[in-house]
């Protein structure tokens, strides 16, 4: 039962309405407003003009908000991909009666809300939180230390929210190896970490560069996490904006730093997508 | 094969320390006497429960958010069975092009999807919170039903269609006896995502949100900035317990990875 293309258009209609309502006319909006001078949120003059974007690209403040997101977002997709793997491995290897369990566990930080994740990272992280208790009971420090607020805790909170994202990824990939690939290194007199090194990593790859893009493209745009966990005022870019738009009412500069987030956003999946041509090529080649 | 790895394991379990961490202790100090959270508590007692479940604000947000959840849901059901139909069994031009746009709200940072929806519908004068809201709900809830139904529609054996048309069913009689049934553990992990998805949104719903009208993520991250009391952690458990439930359901029904569509 195929439908006809009349017929498949037609399907397709309310969906193409939703998303051109909800989410392309916006977004072209926000792109046109970014382009216009406003006060406290109305545009002062229809002119097209890239002030905003002058004014963003020229200010030290914001552009270290920038730098200071991507570069931590980075340090977060790193450990995401430390603590991703072994998390991978155990779900690929564990047998089939602890699987649903572990994938629940492991899926954990998505099902439960961030809002309710990071409340518990504040009772750990907390002046009066748990590692500042244990560490005051071993008598390892006589004060307690400032770990809530800072940007270790983002960096914390958002592995755990990425975690997740790379362990499916990579798992993904693990799944798609030919068992026999290192069944014969094994036989070949290869011990267990060089089957791990030479024939398992590198053909989970493609699924570490996708956990990677997800990885890092959900924490550079994250906010919930800088913004209960984080420094006060605005410390990543999503807090920022928010900031321009609800403290400050500055919504042209906050258009323009939006537009700049969805294209830094987008920039990376394209980029993303072709390097998983290539690495695929090269992965489908090494098959062959 | 190195499946006995005792290294990797060792790893694997202490990362999976660090999963629960947060959902763990939030747990268990919810159930403390003391007016801060406390792990372990040294005195258990409900009174935070209690608390939490009286105070108007939350309520008000709880029933905003379970409203604009069942009802986005609701709505996207339709929209997204009749796209993911033609998706999957359509052949025409632009059909990959017209996918992408359907899956973009999961591209687009969520931040810059609420920006767009205020500014735009603030300029062309639709300032009705809850309206604006459920809007922005069907749109960011829509990919993830698509994407459930679009893997269930795939893996689907067109034989029994087959068999239906032969045996002089309508197509619109084959579609509801026979491909719906097939599909319907999809639809429903798909229905349950988009529930969970709309319901937990922060986001989109921060910038929708006004002074009357609340959600409940909204609401409690709200009151986070002031108060640290366990509260939170009593509202928190409740939720875990309800998302729990959930990922069982669809981990019963379709498998939750497959539900991710990975």
């Amino acid at each position: 039962m195929n439908p006809t293309r009349a017929a498949a258009l037609l399907l397709l209609a309310p969906a193409l309405l939703v998303i051109a309502i909800g989410l392309a006319a916006p977004l072209a909006w926000l792109l046109r407003f970014s382009l216009m001078l406003s006060e406290t949120g109305i545009p002062v003059s229809d002119a097209v003009t890239p002030a905003n974007y002058t004014r963003l690209l020229g200010d030290a403040f914001h552009m270290r908000v920038f730098a200071k997101t991507l570069g931590l977002s980075l340090l977060v997709t790193l450990f995401a991909m430390l603590l991703g793997y072994p998390l991978a491995h155990a779900l690929w290897r564990i047998s089939a009666r602890w699987r649903g369990v572990l994938t629940i566990v492991v899926l954990s930080p998505l099902l439960v809300s961030i809002v309710v994740s990071s409340y518990g990272w504040l009772v750990i992280l907390g002046t009066n939180g748990l590692v500042n208790r244990a560490l005051l009971g071993l008598g390892l420090i006589q004060a307690p230390l400032k770990l809530l607020y800072t940007e270790g805790a983002i960096v914390l909170g958002l592995t755990h929210i990425v975690l997740p994202f790379m362990a499916l990824s990579i798992l993904a990939a693990l799944e798609r190896i030919d068992p026999r690939f290192a069944e014969a290194a094994a036989v070949l007199g290869a011990g267990r970490w060089s089957v791990l090194r030479h024939v398992t990593l590198p053909l989970a790859l493609p699924g570490l560069i996708a956990g990677t893009t997800l990885a890092f493209s959900i924490a550079m745009s994250a906010y919930v996490t800088p913004a209960v966990l984080g420094p006060s005022g605005p410390n990543f870019i999503a807090t920022t904006i928010y900031n321009e738009f609800v403290t400050l009412f500055d919504w042209g500069l906050g258009a323009a730093m939006a537009i700049c987030l969805l294209v830094l956003g987008l920039g990376l999946v394209f980029a993303f997508l072709r390097l998983v041509y290539r690495v695929g090529g090269v992965a489908a080649a090494g098959r062959a | 094969m190195s499946t006995r790895n005792p290294l990797l394991w060792f790893v694997a379990a202490l990362v999976l320390c660090f999963v629960l961490a947060p959902i763990v202790v939030v747990i268990v100090a919810s159930f403390t006497q003391a007016s801060v959270p406390e792990f372990p508590p040294s005195q258990w007692s409900l009174r935070w429960y209690a608390h939490a479940l009286s105070q108007p604000v939350f309520r008000a947000a709880a029933w905003n958010s379970a409203v604009l959840a069942a009802i986005a849901t609701l709505i996207n059901i339709p929209i997204a069975l009749m796209a993911a139909f033609a998706l999957v069994r359509g052949r025409f031009p632009g059909r990959e092009a017209i996918q992408t746009v359907l899956l973009a709200p999961l591209i687009v940072p969520a931040v810059v999807t609420g920006i767009a929806i205020l500014l735009a519908f603030s300029a062309a004068g639709w300032r009705d919170a809850m309206s604006r809201l459920l809007l922005a709900h069907v749109v960011i809830t829509l990919p993830y039903m698509v994407r459930t139904i679009m893997a269930s529609l795939a893996r689907l054996d067109p034989v029994a269609e087959e068999a239906a048309m032969t045996l002089g069913a309508s197509p619109l009689r084959c579609f509801l006896h026979v491909t719906l049934p097939l599909v319907m553990p999809g639809l429903i992990a798909g229905a349950v995502f988009a529930f969970i998805v709309s319901f937990d949104n922060v986001s989109v719903s921060l910038f929708l949100t006004s002074a009357r009208t609340s959600t409940l993520p909204i609401a409690v991250l709200g009151y986070v900035e002031y108060n640290i009391d366990p509260s939170i952690a009593a509202l928190s458990t409740l939720l875990i317990g309800a998302s729990l439930i959930a990922a069982l359901l669809v981990e019963r029904v379709v498998g939750l990875r497959r539900a991710l569509g990975s």
